[in-house]
């Protein structure tokens, strides 16, 4: 029970620091409302400093977490895209609405401003993420992923005033509940199947069952289920359908939160889910979950890249190129512990700077207080705004996975862990499907940079706040930069980390049998 | 001719001579010879400043001039401190691992004796003819000035890393670092076409030679696993790699690697950007495309050099095509009349002399040779710039004369001297001990032809010294006479500067040349005294006992590279020679003597005698050139030879036919296929599909909550449904 406790520190932290927001964006003090962000900010940077010292390598050794390896990098990876994600809304919810009140428009309100229900709502999402991380049973889990996705919602419903982004709230509200729905039916089943709630015991439970002549029905079904329902919040096909509306409806600082906090969650919870039932002592999954995992990894990352070539509309384009990029991160988890939980990890790192990045671009630019929407809008960038276009190009070229780039070495690390899992084929599925993205990707890198501005493009101008532009051409540059750190950052966002000696030797003698399976 | 006791390289195989493998010493005592790469970085970012708060001073050139310095100061402190070869980690940088493999590439540098050799001239040259160019660049000061030394610094970083690099992957880096720098150099006058087809003709043909090194470090990691100098170094020092030494891929290295070095170095058959590369402003050929870069691809063969002796044959290609190229060139070079051209064609012969000198087991030779041209050619680019500087663009040697008489050029014209001596391989110049090491071990060692190829080089040499006075001789001497060139750009009273501005009314009679400073004067005359003292090194007595050669051979004895000194027990030779018990009995000979000292006699005829002859033909009677010329040209059987010469032996008009145009055809085919069947079917079909796949997918994208959820339950019930069913299959309801 302590070991629970002192695992959840930076999450308590995370509340602490929804409360201190919560209040701090009633006060009547202008002054005092903006610094809101900024608060929000120091409460994730005091969460994600106290990660280490939480998560010190004793207790990770002692624990009886099943992968109690997760929750340090998983935990630091998600404070600094969170830091991002803040820092480019800076100056950007109630924009409107604290405008008038500076003109004297309009008074004060407590009940219309919605600035500090905002960073409540997105410290919340955040802190159900790094519960996920430490989920120890069922309901743990239950709960954590609800804390991430509800949140949303509301951010969702809230972002813009317009229909459209109340229509797509309850889209992904009621998609959402369906989802939720579908993988604690799941649960239910898994739970019958193995009289268990514990995560650790229900392995154990599989464990001897896989040993006793097979997994039963009930329970791979319920897996399968449980799968299938956490898929929505990896926008994972076919649970991906309401990606496209959902990201186009909201404002774009939701959508890049919705880029990656449910996302990352959802992948944590796969992997937590599919240590209890594959993997035991270097047997491979059950062959149905494998399967279903190949199928679902190759439609998600072919209908994302098809759909985003078919995109006019930016936000919807990498939307959907967000869907390919969850197909990438279903080869490191069908990769295995090891290598390709390490990759994961990886991955949601370089992905999650990389299109927070993308979206910052977005949100640096706009027409007549309005977003932009069309590709096109951004053709000949470079004249008027050569920051933000290149910052534009760099991160395009990231998400790609361009070599000297950080996304690559990503990519890098999950077909490497594909391909040292043995499932050859499935990677070069990946590759080919980077290919086609190249597409749409070259695209924002080549329209910016080569074309030249059009009659439509020439009106669009930089976004007030500053915050969005140094936010995006800061991630840009750490594109460019962090590579030359790659060793260490590999090492921080290592799931099995060197102290863990007898759990890692386990984790390798599996992955040479998965291979061996696999060939 | 032979004796039957010549060295066979052939013999040696598979017996790969040991090779120092270095120490691990983890960045403790060293830690601050990372310096030397930072420093250039630093100056690098500090030009960014300058350049981003608009600068318009010198300070971009004082910064470069002062980390440059600090550099090289560095690396004289670690060549003093360095006795073994160690390696000093600076960062981690990619170390990937999985089961039965790892790709381990760190920010690490590996310094051995080769190292200190190559840095010491690159930092130091570099450091000087900074300083030189902050006085040449002075037009372009407030304009491109702090573009020109932000590229200086870039290069000097990349060149470091390609040198004191600890793996393939770092001198990758670093090898495609110089060539960018070359082109950003290169294209320095990007208003100028000509410039801007030089820069881009120097990156092309460079990428032929880097995808040979991609592959070679590609095949290299393939094969050994590691692209680590000492890891490679151990796994080959073992002799513990049969099965794999059997194997086509490392048969292939060697020849990937060499087609990589003829890239940079400019080396049939790729060697024809670097005379077009002579766009760039004068410092940057002195120290890219003389001094420096070029060396990098004799760096590469020396410090990969058992890779080499692994394939003997790939020797005898190096030696051959260096021997070719070094006659191509010179004779090339003869026949030009634009004096950056001319020297730009003898850095190529000279190259080709330094693979010659590594084809034929002499890496000594090819260093020692590396050395002194860095001095010598650095001084003849850098007087040809001064000339360049002060006699508005002018550099037809036909129009500029009797340069030693006039006022405040006397420094130029003796420093040219200095440069010329040590080219033409005057006796007792640095240049003449260099090039009679490489010389005479062609006659020393035994290969294909390489009789021939010694006579041959002998011949170049003849050919270098006359060409090299024909310079001296037409520009530095004779009658005061000049015509301004056409690029009036800067008369120190107009503050407005316009590049391509010529100003007509300036004309020849108002022309005044005006005369290098400080600054040129005193590069130029710390180079040529370099240059001269280059011949030192050769004296000193070796501290590694059986080598002779003096400093620069204990310097390359300390390396990777060690088994290519003549008279080292490791050397290829020695194994025979051991058989036979005496240290000089195995030595080929010419005209029946032994060949070192029969060279010193050979070269020193040869060079005097081109010296005479352009003496003769374009100093004291400069009439009979022309009638040598006009009869020449009179002759139809002789006629096609000075043209032919004068045409570069039309190589690039060759590879226009050859390779550009076929190539320009492909490009508009394929540009015609982009415009009308990718750009016209696909796209404009593409542009329908939406609507096509529209009617498919309308029923499921319809933005319709209720037919989401079917879709997305009714996938998720089929996929369950589907592996049910399977399990039920095969299985029988239980899985494994």
């Amino acid at each position: 029970m302590t070991e629970k406790l002192i695992f959840v520190i930076p999450e308590v932290i995370l509340l602490a620091g929804v409360v201190a927001v919560a209040i701090l964006g009633l006060v009547r003090s202008a002054s005092l409302r903006s610094k809101v962000p900024w608060v929000a900010m120091l409460f994730i940077t005091a969460a994600g400093v106290s990660i280490p010292f939480v998560f010190t390598d004793a207790r990770i050794a002692e624990s009886t977490l099943l992968l109690p390896g997760l929750g340090r990098p998983m935990g630091l990876v998600s404070c600094v895209v969170a830091l991002c994600l803040v820092l480019m809304t800076v100056g950007r919810i109630d924009r409107r609405y604290e405008r008038a009140i500076a003109a004297g428009r309009m008074p004060f309100d407590p009940l219309r401003s919605n600035r500090g229900e905002y960073y409540v709502f997105f410290l919340l999402s955040l802190a159900g993420l790094m519960l996920t991380c430490t989920a120890s049973d069922l309901i743990w889990l239950f709960l954590a992923l609800e804390l991430t996705s509800l949140p949303t919602y509301v951010m969702v419903a809230m972002s813009r005033g317009s229909k459209r982004a109340q229509e797509a709230a309850m889209k992904y509200f009621y998609l959402g509940a369906m989802s939720a729905a579908m993988f604690l039916y799941g649960f239910a089943l898994l739970y019958g199947a193995t009289g268990t709630l514990e995560l650790s015991a229900m392995r154990d439970v599989l464990a001897a069952q896989a040993a006793d002549g097979g997994i039963g029905i009930l329970a791979v079904v319920g897996m399968m289920l449980a799968l299938l329902g956490i898929g929505f919040k990896l926008a994972a096909a076919p649970m991906h359908l309401y990606a496209g509306d959902v990201y186009e409806g909201a404002a774009v600082h939701v959508t890049a939160v919705l880029g990656f906090v449910p996302k990352a969650a959802g992948a944590v919870a796969f992997m937590l889910l599919l240590s209890t039932i594959g993997w035991f002592d270097g047997t491979p999954l059950p062959l149905p979950i494998l399967i279903m995992l190949w199928v679902m990894a190759v439609l998600t990352m072919t209908l994302g890249n098809i759909g985003a070539l078919l995109q006019r509309s930016v936000k919807r384009m990498f939307a959907y190129s967000s869907i390919a990029h969850s197909g990438y991160i279903l080869v490191g988890i069908i990769a295995g512990p090891g290598l390709g939980f390490n990759a994961v990890v990886l991955y949601l790192f370089v992905y999650g700077l990389a299109s927070t990045g993308a979206f910052a671009v977005l949100a640096s630019l706009q027409r007549a207080d309005r977003e932009i929407e069309a590709v096109e809008d951004l053709a000949g960038l470079r004249q008027k705004h050569p920051g933000i276009s290149a910052a534009m190009a760099i991160t395009s070229g990231s998400l790609l996975g361009f070599p000297p780039l950080l996304g690559f070495w990503g990519k890098l690390a999950l077909f490497v862990a594909g391909v040292a899992s043995g499932h050859v084929v499935l990677v070069i599925i990946a590759g080919v499907n980077s290919a086609i993205s190249a597409w749409y990707y070259l695209r924002l890198v080549g329209l910016p940079l080569m074309s030249e501005p059009t009659e439509r493009s020439e009106t669009i101008d930089r976004f007030d706040a500053p915050w969005a532009r140094i936010a995006a051409i800061g991630l840009a540059a750490s594109m460019v930069v962090l590579p030359i750190f790659l060793a260490g950052i590999q090492d921080e966002t290592a799931v099995e980390r060197p102290a863990v000696e007898n759990n890692a030797v386990s984790m390798q003698d599996s992955s040479v049998q998965d291979e061996a399976a696999g060939s | 001719m032979m004796t039957s006791t010549a060295i066979r390289i052939a013999e040696l195989v598979p017996a790969v001579p040991p090779v120092p493998v270095a120490e691990v010493v983890e960045a403790t005592s060293h830690w601050w010879a990372g310096f030397i790469l930072w420093f250039p970085l630093i100056s690098l970012v500090l030009c960014g400043l300058c350049a981003a708060f608009r600068v318009r001073s010198k300070l971009p050139a004082w910064i470069t001039i002062g980390s440059l310095a600090c550099s090289f100061v560095l690396t004289i402190l670690l060549g003093n401190a360095e006795d073994v070869p160690e390696r000093i980690l600076l960062f981690e940088w990619i170390s990937m691992e999985w089961l039965g493999g790892s790709f381990v590439a760190n920010f690490a540098l590996y310094i051995d004796s080769l190292t200190i050799l190559w840095m010491s001239f690159v930092t130091g040259l570099g450091t000087l003819i900074a300083l030189y160019a902050s006085e040449y660049m002075e037009p372009d000061v407030g304009k491109g000035y702090t573009r020109f030394f932000s590229g200086v610094s870039i290069f000097l970083f990349a060149m470091g890393c390609l040198v004191m690099g600890d793996n393939l992957l770092m001198l990758y880096l670093g090898w495609e670092g110089v060539g960018f720098a070359s082109y950003w150099l290169i294209g320095y006058y990007y208003r100028r076409p000509e410039a801007v087809a030089a820069a881009k003709k120097a990156f092309i043909v460079n990428r032929i030679g880097d995808l040979g090194l991609a592959l070679a470090v590609y095949l290299i990691w393939a094969t050994f696993g590691t692209v680590q100098y000492n890891e490679l170094m151990t796994i080959i020092q073992s002799g513990d790699f049969s099965e794999v030494y059997e194997g086509w891929s490392v048969k292939a290295i060697p020849y990937l690697l060499m087609l990589a070095a003829f890239g940079k170095s400019a080396q049939l058959p790729l060697y024809v950007w670097l005379p077009d590369a002579m766009e760039g402003p004068t410092p940057v050929s002195a120290l890219i495309h003389a001094a420096t870069m070029v060396t990098a691809g004799i760096y590469l063969i020396a410090r990969m050099y058992p890779f080499f002796l692994l394939e003997p044959a790939s020797l005898h290609l190096v030696a051959w095509v260096g021997g070719l190229t070094a006659l191509l060139a010179a004779t090339i070079g003869m026949a030009q009349y634009d004096i950056k051209r001319i020297f730009a064609y003898s850095t190529v012969s000279q190259l080709g002399f330094m693979f010659l000198g590594l084809g034929v087991l002499t890496t000594y030779g090819a260093a020692y040779h590396v050395f002194t041209h860095a001095f010598f050619k650095a001084v003849l680019f850098l007087t040809a710039g001064a000339v360049m500087h002060g006699f508005a663009g002018q550099l037809d040697l036909r129009k500029l004369s009797g340069l030693r008489r006039m006022k405040g050029w006397r420094i130029v014209a003796w420093t040219m001297f200095v440069g010329c001596i040590c080219l033409a391989g005057f006796p007792f110049t640095s240049g003449y001990f260099s090039k009679d090491a490489i010389l005479a071990e062609a006659f020393v060692t035994q290969g294909p032809g390489f009789q021939v190829l010694g006579w041959l080089a002998i011949f170049t040499a003849f050919l270098t010294a006359y060409y090299t006075f024909r310079v001296w001789c037409r520009v530095c001497a004779g009658p005061v006479h000049y015509e301004p060139g056409d690029e009036l750009h800067d008369d120190d009273h107009h503050d407005d500067h316009h590049d391509d501005h010529h100003d007509d009314h300036h004309g020849e009679h108002g022309f005044h040349p005006h005369a290098p400073r400080f600054a040129i004067n005193f590069v130029l005359v710390v180079i040529s005294v370099g240059a001269l003292l280059a011949a030192v090194p050769y004296f000193m007595p070796n501290e590694v006992e059986g080598i002779k050669g003096g400093w620069v051979a204990d310097m390359v004895h300390g390396s990777s590279a060690a088994s290519g000194i003549p008279g080292h027990p490791d050397h290829p030779g020695s194994l025979s020679d051991s058989a036979h018990g005496d240290g000089h009995a195995h030595h080929g000979t010419i005209l029946g003597m032994d060949p070192h000292s029969a060279m010193y006699y050979i070269s020193g005829v040869v060079g005097g005698v081109g010296l005479l002859l352009a003496f003769w033909l374009h100093l004291w009677r400069r009439q009979d050139a022309d009638r040598l010329r006009s009869w020449l040209l009179s002759r139809a059987w002789i006629r096609w030879l000075p043209v032919a010469m004068e045409n570069k032996w039309y190589v690039d008009e060759v590879y226009h036919a050859l390779v550009r145009a076929p190539l320009w055809l492909l490009g508009h085919v394929f540009h015609a296929f982009d415009r009308y069947i990718v750009d016209g079917l696909l796209v404009d079909g593409t542009s329908r599909l939406p609507r096509l796949l529209g009617r498919w997918f309308q029923p499921l994208q319809n933005g319709l909550l209720q037919s989401y959820a079917v879709t997305m339950a009714g996938g998720a019930v089929l996929i369950v449904l589907m592996m049910v069913l399977m399990m039920q299959f095969f299985q029988g309801g239980a899985v494994q």
